[in-house]
């Protein structure tokens, strides 16, 4: 049996806009006064940018208002892993040098590890597609 | 059963077998011989599996063990071994014959049983002995020049040192033999399908049969009841996201409620054996309540067409770009031409097959997910397995993987396995078939353009002007990408003052389009190229002089208003000048009777190093004095394990053999980017120059000289470098304008044809190919990437179309054989690149952007008769013969 067109999304009310070179390219962001080139998922796009301003300000965008001693330790371990490693640490590894369980380091941050303090450190997005 | 005895490398062995067993599966399950290797679905076509019974190659998926009682077997294995390898292997590693390696171990036995009988084979007789062993990788180039290289030295006339480089030799610019092919000639560097797990599960597929439905539900209950089925998983088993996303969200692993083209992935059945599981994913019952069926662009951006995606509309992505005044420019043009273009949907068709393994590692919380797979970005994919399957402790790791020419920039096996291995708590193996592996994996983007270009009445290009519309297909992968690659590229190698294009992605129930050697340049660069030379003809001006007085020169900018210091383009022209001449002059003889002889040229200047691209590798110093590198650098086949370890071995003075490699998984390497967009020489090389850079630095402060005494010094061993582009930023959403690449590399093609203008059918007789990449590391690297990137353009050109449901294996892909390799000559420049690692560049895809307008250039010089539709099929080239009559 073929449907009705309207089983389409278009006819639930809502048209989503198109993309254009905006919405999947790096953009520039001003983060108090320091300019900071991001990707479209706002993962900062070098980490050599990152400073502790702009880590409280991408800590506040995710509802994070002060950043207590045990998340500026994960922030500043996920940084200095990642600059001696290449990569970003996996859990078990921030749970070796923290001392705190997977489950303590996934509510530590709004979107957990991956999504929340890799941002907030920032690392780069680990969907990166160059070319 | 039967009862069998026969011997295997030398070796006497009793079976018992079914009557259907064949010599293949009994090889590799039974023996865990893997040098023989499958791919074609048993169906004979490919030779990967070719071994020697009785003296005589044959492939064996076809050998019925039943049938060989008595039988003498002989597999590569049987050859040599990596330290102790016979003359074949060598002369195969010596002739830059193996490249991703998985044809290699059929193509030495197929080799072994010729000059076994004649030690002295001529072209014909190489081609008729290879004929049923197929290759994508190398248009077959260096498997000849292999074979003829192992008959001197089976004849004594030469031996393998004498070949061989001095390894203590200079190191750019010198083709040492590549550190992984070894391994592969003698068929135990094992790929994915190869790897040995106990217990293993083996997985198939139930795929939606619909191109657009609504998943009612899914009956799991016959499948689970059936022979050997462990259990039956759907998305509601797959813990994370279920999402495969990489730039939009749009496709699952599993389709749960919804599926968007024929083949899509629904259930996963585990079972003890893979026919068992097979059987039992036909058994999943799935009732579907059909939606309107997309098939075009056309039909997507109609009124009132359904729209596919909930978060996109079909029309997805539009990006124009503006430079100049076009529409005044062209009114203004002494002389201009308008065409329509368009390419087909194709595939990238590597011999290896879609196949992933996965097994959990370890126990309870710590128990860690690995995926062993053929991806080219393993960090990447590790953080889409890890949201997409919910699961944190993931490590990815690359086998050797057969070619992919871009298709493992998208990823679906790995999740598959990976989600299977979760579930059901069991090691895993997910084999597709062939026809399975063509289906679900992503394929090249048909684009559909109408330009018109103008130039003064001295033939300088005016204005461009292009509206390109690209079929998405049903998922976006790295649709988006694929436009701006093409922007960026846009005016080739040209000055092009005034330009207007308009890129346009659209969703429709087709094939995903993904990543494919070039990715959106190919495209445009027929299109363009056809319509220089239409310019050329209407204006009376040579082909390649057209092209010449049009280069884009150092200062001036191409269309996105990117300013290049370099562009060595003019000195290609002249290169292939000679070349050139002689082919005109010897097609003029050619232009009356049944067989047309024709000469076409097209051009490329292809971008290395996207705006905002970094790479990273590390080095460390290791305590024997040899230097060990860190880095994500995926070598499907183009040799980066050669560039890595050359490098590395000029900048320090280190033995090549001391210089070792971590490359292939996410615990201990660095990430570096996809192994795409040409990128791993420059980006990759680029960056383990920084790194031995830093290292070097801090032993001449120390005078340290050995890893201990750099310790001793309080220095670290171990540093990283990360090459950065020197430019970062989009494109401009209004008018396309910003940043391009870093570097470029330069190509002219040069394609002699001949068109039987009676049946249509085209011969490609030679294609010479003038670049200038800069500085060349490995030179039969670079040849070899040539070469099997022309023989990919001309199977574009002429013969490869991928059609959903119908192309199902290398018969009804038309697949490249040695019997259509044709002669190629490459003319090489190196101008160093200012920012290039030691001045070079890459060029795995330029290799073939320009090939298919250049015979289709051919094609009209021999016979008048232009195509617009790739590919030049026979039909159409009647077609366009009897219009123009």
């Amino acid at each position: 049996m073929v449907a009705d067109t309207r089983d389409s999304p278009r006819w639930d009310g809502t048209t989503p806009r198109l993309l254009d070179a905006g919405d999947v390219q790096q953009k520039v962001r001003d983060f108090g006064g320091k300019e900071v080139l991001v990707d479209k998922d706002d993962f900062l796009w070098r980490p050599e940018d990152w400073t502790e301003d702009v880590a409280m300000a991408l800590a506040t965008e995710c509802g994070i208002d002060t950043m207590n001693d045990l998340q500026w330790q994960v922030i500043r371990f996920l940084r200095e892993y990642f600059f001696y490693h290449g990569r970003a640490p996996l859990n078990r590894d921030i749970k070796a040098a923290v001392g705190i369980s997977l489950m303590e380091l996934e509510c530590l941050f709004p979107g957990g590890i991956r999504r929340g303090a890799r941002r907030i450190a920032g690392l780069p997005n680990p969907r990166t597609c160059s070319g | 059963m039967k009862k069998v005895l026969m011997k295997v490398n030398g070796r006497s062995r009793q079976f018992v077998v079914e009557p259907d067993r064949v010599l293949l599966d009994l090889l590799r399950e039974d023996l865990s011989l893997t040098g023989a290797k499958q791919s074609c679905d048993r169906k004979g076509q490919c030779g990967a599996c070719t071994v020697i019974v009785n003296g005589k190659a044959v492939r064996s998926c076809l050998q019925k063990v039943a049938n060989l009682d008595g039988a003498d077997v002989i597999t590569v294995e049987g050859l040599g071994t990596p330290f102790n390898p016979h003359l074949i292997q060598e002369a195969f590693v010596l002739s830059g014959a193996v490249q991703c390696g998985f044809c290699t171990p059929g193509m030495i036995m197929a080799t072994k049983a010729l000059l076994d009988s004649n030690p002295n084979p001529d072209i014909d007789a190489i081609k008729r002995a290879l004929q049923h062993n197929l290759c994508r990788c190398t248009g077959y180039a260096k498997i000849i020049d292999a074979v003829k290289l192992a008959s001197l030295f089976i004849r004594g006339e030469s031996t393998p040192d004498a070949v061989r480089p001095d390894p203590n030799g200079p190191k750019i610019g010198v083709s040492h033999p590549r550190p992984s092919s070894m391994v592969k000639a003698c068929g135990v560097a094992q790929f994915s399908a190869d790897i040995h797990l106990q217990d293993a599960l083996e997985l198939a597929v139930a795929h939606s049969t619909e191109y657009h439905a609504k998943i009612l539900s899914i009956d799991t209950s016959t499948a689970e009841r059936m022979p050997g089925v462990i259990g039956v998983m759907t998305a509601k088993d797959i813990k994370g996201d279920n999402s495969l996303k990489l730039i939009v969200a749009d496709q699952n692993v599993l389709a749960g409620d919804k599926v968007h083209c024929l083949g899509d992935s629904i259930a996963i059945v585990a079972a003890r054996t893979r026919d068992q599981a097979r059987a039992a994913a036909a058994a999943v019952a799935i009732t579907y309540q059909s939606l309107p069926v997309i098939k075009s662009p056309k039909e997507a951006m109609a009124q009132r067409a359904a729209q596919l995606h909930a978060q996109l509309p079909n029309l997805c992505f539009r990006q124009p770009q503006i430079k100049g005044d076009a529409k005044k420019a062209l009114a203004e043009s002494a002389f201009a031409v308008g065409a329509h273009f368009s390419t087909q949907m194709n595939h990238q068709a590597p011999l290896e097959p879609e196949v992933s393994v996965a097994y959990l590692e370890g126990d309870g919380e710590d128990a860690q997910l690995v995926v062993v797979g053929r991806s080219i970005n393993i960090h990447s994919d590790l953080a889409i397995l890890q949201t997409a399957l919910g699961y944190e402790n993931v490590r990815y790791e690359e086998a050797f993987s057969g070619g992919q020419f871009g298709q493992k920039t998208a990823m679906l096996s790995e999740a598959i396995a990976g989600a299977a291995a979760l579930h059901f708590q069991r090691p895993v193996r997910y084999v597709p078939s062939l026809a399975e592996s063509m289906m679900t994996t992503t394929k090249r983007h048909p684009f559909d353009m109408n330009l018109n270009l103008g130039c003064n009445k001295d033939g300088k290009f005016t204005a461009f002007d292009i509206d390109f519309i690209v079929d998405n297909g049903a998922y976006m992968n790295i649709g988006t990408v694929v436009c701006l690659r093409a922007l960026r590229m846009l005016s080739g190698s040209y000055h092009i003052p005034n330009i207007n294009a308009l890129a346009q992605l659209v969703y429709t129930n087709n094939p995903a389009g993904g990543t494919a050697r070039g990715a959106g340049p190919p495209q445009i660069a027929f299109a363009l190229e056809c319509a220089i030379d239409m310019l050329a003809e209407r204006i009376g001006i040579d082909p390649l002089e057209i092209r010449r007085i049009n280069s884009l020169l150092p200062g001036q900018s191409i269309s996105t208003g990117h300013v290049y210091e370099q562009w060595p383009f003019p000195d290609l022209c002249a290169a292939i000048k000679p070349s050139y001449d002689k082919a005109r002059k010897a097609a003029a003889s050619g232009k009356s009777g049944t067989i047309r002889r024709g000469v076409g040229i097209a051009a490329h200047s292809f971008g290395i190093m996207s705006p905002g691209d970094a790479g990273r590798v590390a080095v460390e110093l290791d305590p024997d004095g040899g230097l060990t590198i860190f880095c994500a650098v995926a070598d499907p086949g183009e040799g980066n394990d050669s560039m890595l370890t050359q490098i590395a071995s000029h900048l320090t003075g280190i033995a090549m053999n001391k210089i070792r490699l971590v490359t292939r998984d996410t615990d201990h390497t660095v990430g570096m980017g996809p192994a795409a967009g040409s990128r791993m020489t420059y980006v990759a090389g680029g960056s383990l120059i920084l790194a031995i850079e830093q290292l070097k630095h801090a032993m001449e402060e120390t005078g340290a000289r050995t890893c201990e005494e750099l310790k001793k010094a309080g220095k670290p061993t171990r540093y990283m470098g990360s090459k950065k582009a020197l430019k970062e930023g989009g494109l401009d959403p209004e008018t396309g304008l910003g940043p391009s690449f870093e570097s470029r590399v330069h190509s002219i093609q040069m394609a002699e044809v001949e068109v039987n203008i009676d049946n249509g059918e085209v011969r490609v007789l030679k294609v010479t190919t003038a670049v200038d990449p800069g500085t060349v590391i490995h030179p039969q690297n670079l040849e070899g990437q040539l070469e099997g990137g022309v023989d990919q353009g001309v199977g574009y050109a002429l013969r490869e179309e991928y059609v959903h449901g119908k192309t199902i294996d290398y018969v009804t892909f038309k697949f490249p054989t040695i019997m259509t390799a044709f002669e190629m000559e490459s003319i090489i420049r190196e101008t160093p690149r200012l920012r290039g690692p030691l001045g070079a560049t890459g060029v795995g895809e330029m290799t073939m952007v320009c090939t298919a307008p250049a015979v289709i250039n051919a094609i009209y010089d021999a016979c008048g008769a232009r195509i617009y539709d790739l590919p030049a099929t026979p039909e159409k080239v009647k077609a366009a013969l009897a219009k123009r009559r």
